[in-house]
């Protein structure tokens, strides 16, 4: 009990002292003091409650009126606050809400509320510790950021007054305010903290008191007080109708009758938690939060405010079961956000947006995993919201210290970090890698959530899933690589960070690689747990043993990346600029045409595809219906089903390949023979070509010379790390390969594939050579084209498998167990496969970002820079990709009987031969028409057979 | 036999040249004489390029660009002159912004004459610097070696 006052009220302390305290030393001392404080108690705090079950605490009733009436003061102050606000400054909206507020909390307090008291007003679980630990050392860690940040920000601001004391108050005040909602079991106390974070954040946004940055404080406010409203309705609708005001008797009573009367606050309280994780079409407010300084940007996306918003969501996830009304509003709204923001995400060019862009997309997932409410997807919303707090914290903090230093929060003026800031790059780096590619944290969720909604038949979850994700890939992937970029000898422009700031950003760095590395073990002593208590069931989705392999390759990236990364005894050459070079750190060359010109390069925005303009309005208008609808169907109309699970179908998933040494075999067995069957592939295409063309062609093995004669080449790179950049691909492949004809899990496969595929975009975007940046944006492109498709061939294997009579599993081995070949339930998803085949086998007409035939015009597209032993690792990786991705191919005609293992080759080299004509009959197109074409194939194909797969279950199998 | 010899990538130039010997340098990789038969590929970019072929002579104006190009290729490489124009300067020899042949430029290691120098030229001209070809790899090998 000390445990949780000390939690709440030690930040409030801190907030008090840094309101008296004027003097910038005492201020930094103080607020580094309190915030370690904050990070221990939490952390004890976590350490006392590890494992245990949900244990409640009783207030002596005495107590109980008092606190209740303190919370009623708070309330009404936040009320009062807001009013005086709204009148000062002459909005009518908010003031109009802010007394509906007021007196909504009045006429309860005083009519309603008065004289019921609580047998226990605190509760402790094990999501309450994961959610202590986010705010107790992410977002203290925040604070110690914000210290050196607000030194530079009131130097390069010196119109504006020093309030830096208010700034810091409030920061703390938050953290005060976000402990009490995770703690508290009292609804009413949960909303006075809720209302005090809506009003928090609404200083910390107006806190430069510009014309845009009111605004926008406004408008978070009226949203948010929107939600407030509903919050509060939502208690009196539960308080009239005798239902239970503690929040976990409430969630109890709910899920476990499925009355009627729960229907109408259930809705609410799911919107209340919408509006406040910023979902469409309430994003708004997060994006215009941007205008305030980053540690505020920081601190409301990682560890605060959105977090209270989806804490609700997933707190009340088990009602989702019973409430379908309510489920269906919040996972459409959800997938929807996620979809919609992430394409948005592509258009910008501000690195803040971006992020907040991201943010909302994945509060978008997490908010629908929580809706879907099953323990496995549960179980994949809480690691969404750690290592989206430890990540997108480390790339806030990042962010607003290149911002101070290099002038600008624009992607485009990042260019070349990676020489001018090169610790800060390495950190950005990480973050961004941990937000959208395996093994990191972020993706090993999605990866839980795609399993999840495999497994429950969620048809429009999953198709806005893998387009969602495609987008993600393309607008991380272009950001890195802009920071990638490698120019010679430039001076370095980080010596003057502040020491306050590195702590923070390492601090950050360190957790997410912590998170990422033990991964599996705060799964078994965190969140299963939590599942088990309350849904009676773990809700693991991804076997243990690709659990560990995610976590190695973690720990090798990052020991390379900050161990040895640039250190490398290769010549060093120039990039090749297709002219004569007049200066090459520049890019500044001598054309044909004469005269010095400068070659730039930008990252791709395809503002008429994803722009803002385009997509803001339909994206508003679906959502708002969407949620209206919810909401009036839940008021009115069939209100739960009474006490059963709702889902049309729930799939046991089943893990086949929990062995290791199998793991092992296949990796050590594809590294020998992929090469050389791969080689040997090469070799046939070369020839068969040849004969195509009316040729006789080179000998069978002339790809085998070539990768020979590479290797004996001098050792010469543009940079020292594209050569390792590369070889992490080439291993990644390897290992992708093995997993696959290992028989283990295909989605693993498919992300080791991407992770391979962005190393090699990140190696052609260091050589800061504007051919190979075209090459590397084209094959990010090619990598959003093609990927939607890939993972709807997952999802429909996982359903084809179950209804063939197999047992559903991602795991490639279970296509072997099955009466029938994976081809009878899976022709849509083959054809697609087929589609995109040609983009991953490198063949015209996809062949954007390089061909092996002489397109001369971009040079070499993304091999352009790349020579010698680094050339020759990329045409074996090509090797043992084509021989993969024939697999793929193959899989979908293996069944239980072993003699189709020889019917699935003959399958697979015969859509090699196809794939050979379409190469030699069909011109190179436009990147549009790639685009465009792959994803039309992509939705219909997934439409129509994950829809069909899952009707058939719904219908006939059930 | 080593390894270089079987796949000579090559990179193809044109400077200051009537375009006759371009063209038989492109008939060359046609069906009629098919040199990917030897596992030449015309590649388009120096910094995989192995053989070197410049076409027409020498001038003010793309001697820096020979240079350069010959600068990006990555060691053991060949440069083979083709047709009389790259060879010495050919009928060009004496014009006002004429330098003269490669080598005014750079070394050339196979000189192929003829106006237009015909593909069969070509071709055992590139079977030529093959030859050097190996001969400085295995210099380099030797001096990787040492330095190692």
């Amino acid at each position: 009990m000390e445990m949780i006052v000390a939690l709440i009220m030690v930040p409030c302390v801190a907030a008090l002292l840094m309101l008296a305290v004027r003097n910038d030393k005492a201020r930094d001392a103080i607020a580094i003091g309190f915030a370690a404080l904050i990070g221990l108690l939490s952390i004890v705090f976590a350490g006392m409650y590890l494992g245990a079950s949900p244990v409640y605490f009783e207030l002596p009733h005495e107590w109980s009126g008092f606190l209740s009436a303190v919370n009623v003061a708070i309330d009404l102050t936040v009320g009062v606050f807001v009013v005086c606000y709204a009148v000062r400054y002459r909005r009518l909206l908010p003031l109009v809400l802010a007394l509906i507020q007021i007196g909504v909390c009045l006429w309860f307090e005083l009519t309603v509320q008065h004289g019921v008291h609580f047998e226990s007003q605190m509760r402790v679980d094990q999501l309450t510790v994961i959610m202590a630990l986010i705010i107790g050392i992410v977002g203290s860690g925040i604070c110690v950021y914000g210290l050196g940040y607000m030194k530079d920000f009131q130097a390069h601001h010196p119109e504006q007054k020093d309030r830096r004391p208010w700034f810091f108050a409030i920061m703390f005040a938050f953290l005060s305010a976000m402990f009490n909602i995770v703690l508290s079991d009292n609804m009413a106390w949960i909303y006075t903290a809720w209302e005090v974070t809506t009003l928090c954040s609404f200083l910390l946004i107006g806190f430069t008191k510009t014309d845009e940055a009111l605004n926008n404080a406004f408008r978070q406010i009226v949203m948010n007080m929107l939600g407030g409203i509903a919050f509060q309705i939502a208690i009196v609708y539960a308080a009239l109708n005798g239902l239970p005001l503690l929040f976990s008797e409430f969630l109890t009573a709910g899920s476990a009758s499925g009355a009627a009367l729960f229907a109408v606050p259930v809705a609410l309280l799911a919107f209340a938690g919408m509006t406040k994780a910023a979902q469409m079409p309430f994003h708004t407010w997060l994006l215009g939060a941007m205008v305030a300084p980053t540690p505020t940007s920081a601190l409301l996306h990682s560890s605060t405010m959105v977090k209270a918003g989806v804490f609700l969501l997933v707190k009340l996830s088990p009602l989702f079961l019973v409430f379908p009304a309510a489920s269906v509003m919040v996972v459409l709204v959800g997938g929807l956000t996620f979809a919609f923001c992430s394409f948005l995400a592509i258009s910008q060019s501000n690195a803040k947006r971006v992020l907040a862009y991201s943010t909302i997309a994945n509060l978008g997932l997490i908010t629908a995993c929580a809706g879907v409410g099953t323990p496995e997807t549960v179980w994949a919303a809480i690691f969404l919201v750690i290592f989206h707090a430890v990540a997108k914290s480390l790339l806030f903090l990042c962010v607003g210290t290149a911002e101070h230093h290099i002038g600008s929060r624009n992607i485009e003026d990042m260019d070349e970090l990676f020489e001018r800031m090169p610790r800060l790059a390495r950190f950005m780096m990480l973050g961004i890698m941990c937000m959208f590619i395996a093994p990191f944290g972020m993706l090993v969720s999605k990866w839980a959530t795609l399993v999840s909604f495999s497994s429950t038949g969620q048809v429009v979850l999953l198709i806005l899933l893998a387009f969602g994700s495609a987008a993600t890939f393309m607008f991380w992937g272009k950001w890195l690589g802009k920071l990638a970029g490698i120019a010679a000898h430039r001076e370095s422009e980080e010596l003057t960070v502040h020491r306050t700031e590195w702590v923070a950003i390492v601090l950050m760095a360190l957790l997410v690689v912590v998170c990422c590395v033990f991964f599996p073990s705060i799964s078994s002593m965190f969140v299963e747990p939590y599942l088990l208590s309350v849904f009676g069931s773990f809700g693991a989705t991804i076997g243990m043993d690709n659990l560990l392999l995610m976590s190695i390759i973690v720990a090798f990236i990052v020991v390379v990346m900050f161990g040895t990364l640039g250190k490398s005894k290769k010549k060093i050459v120039a990039p090749y600029m297709a002219g004569i070079t007049v200066d090459s750190n520049r890019r500044v060359f001598k054309g044909a045409l004469g005269g010095e010109r400068e070659a730039t390069s930008r990252n791709w925005y395809l503002e008429n595809v994803f722009g803002e303009k385009v997509l803001d309005g339909p994206a508003t208008v679906i959502t708002a219906v969407v949620m209206v609808a919810g909401l009036a169907i839940s008021a009115f109309a069939a209100p739960g089903v009474s006490g059963e699970v709702s889902l049309p179908m729930y799939a046991q998933l089943t893990s086949l390949n929990e062995n290791w040494l199998a793991t092992i075999i296949g990796i050590i067995a594809f590294v020998i023979l992929g090469p050389i069957v791969g080689c040997l592939l090469a070799g046939i295409d070369r020839k068969i070509t040849a004969r195509m063309q009316g040729r006789v062609g080179p000998p069978l093995l002339q790809p085998y010379y070539d990768v020979r004669k590479l290797i004996a080449k001098d050792d010469v790179s543009v940079n020292t790390v594209e050569g390792t950049y590369i070889t992490f691909a080439l291993v990644f492949t390897l290992i992708a390969g093995g997993v696959f004809f290992a028989g283990g899990n295909f989605l693993l496969c498919v992300f080791l594939v991407t992770l391979s595929a962005l190393f090699f975009i990140l190696a052609a975007y260091s050589a800061r050579s504007v051919y190979s940046e075209v090459g590397a944006d084209r094959e990010t492109l090619q990598v959003m084209a093609y990927e939607p498709m890939v993972l709807v061939v997952a999802v429909s294997m996982f359903l084809g498998l179950g209804v063939l009579g197999g047992l559903p599993t991602f795991d490639v081995a279970g296509v072997a167990n099955t009466p029938l070949p994976l081809i009878v339930a899976c022709v849509p998803a083959f054809l697609g496969l087929l589609f995109i085949l040609t983009i991953k086998l490198r063949k015209s007409p996809f062949d954007l970002s390089y061909s092996h035939h002489a397109h001369q015009e971009l040079v070499k597209g993304i091999t352009t820079e790349m020579s010698g032993k680094t050339l020759a690792k990329v045409e074996i990786m090509h090797w043992c990709e084509s021989v993969l991705f024939l697999g793929w191919i193959a899989m979908f005609f293996v069944w239980n009987n072993p003699v189709s293992i020889a019917l699935a080759v003959i399958v697979a080299l015969a859509t090699f031969f196809l794939e050979i004509w379409i190469d030699n009959n069909f011109a190179r197109v436009k990147w549009q028409t790639c685009l465009k074409l792959s994803w039309i194939v992509g939705l219909v194909a997934g439409i129509a057979n994950i829809g069909g797969l899952v009707a058939y279950i719904f219908l006939v199998l059930v | 036999m080593s390894s270089v010899s079987k796949s000579p990538w090559v990179i193809h130039y044109d400077g200051s040249s009537c375009n006759g010997c371009d063209i038989e340098v492109l008939a060359a990789l046609t069906p009629l004489y098919d040199v990917e038969r030897f596992g030449i590929i015309n590649t388009g970019n120096p910094k995989h390029a192995d053989i070197f072929l410049v076409t027409g002579s020498v001038n003010e104006q793309n001697i820096a660009v020979i240079k350069e190009i010959y600068d990006q290729m990555v060691e053991p490489k060949v440069v083979v002159a083709c047709g009389v124009c790259a060879c010495s300067g050919g009928i060009f020899h004496d014009c006002y912004n004429v330098v003269g042949g490669v080598d005014k430029a750079i070394p050339v290691d196979v000189y192929a004459p003829g106006c237009a120098v015909r593909p069969e030229a070509i071709i055992d001209a590139v079977v030529q610097g093959i030859g050097i070809l190996e001969q400085k790899s295995a210099a380099l090998a030797a001096a990787k070696k040492k330095g190692a």
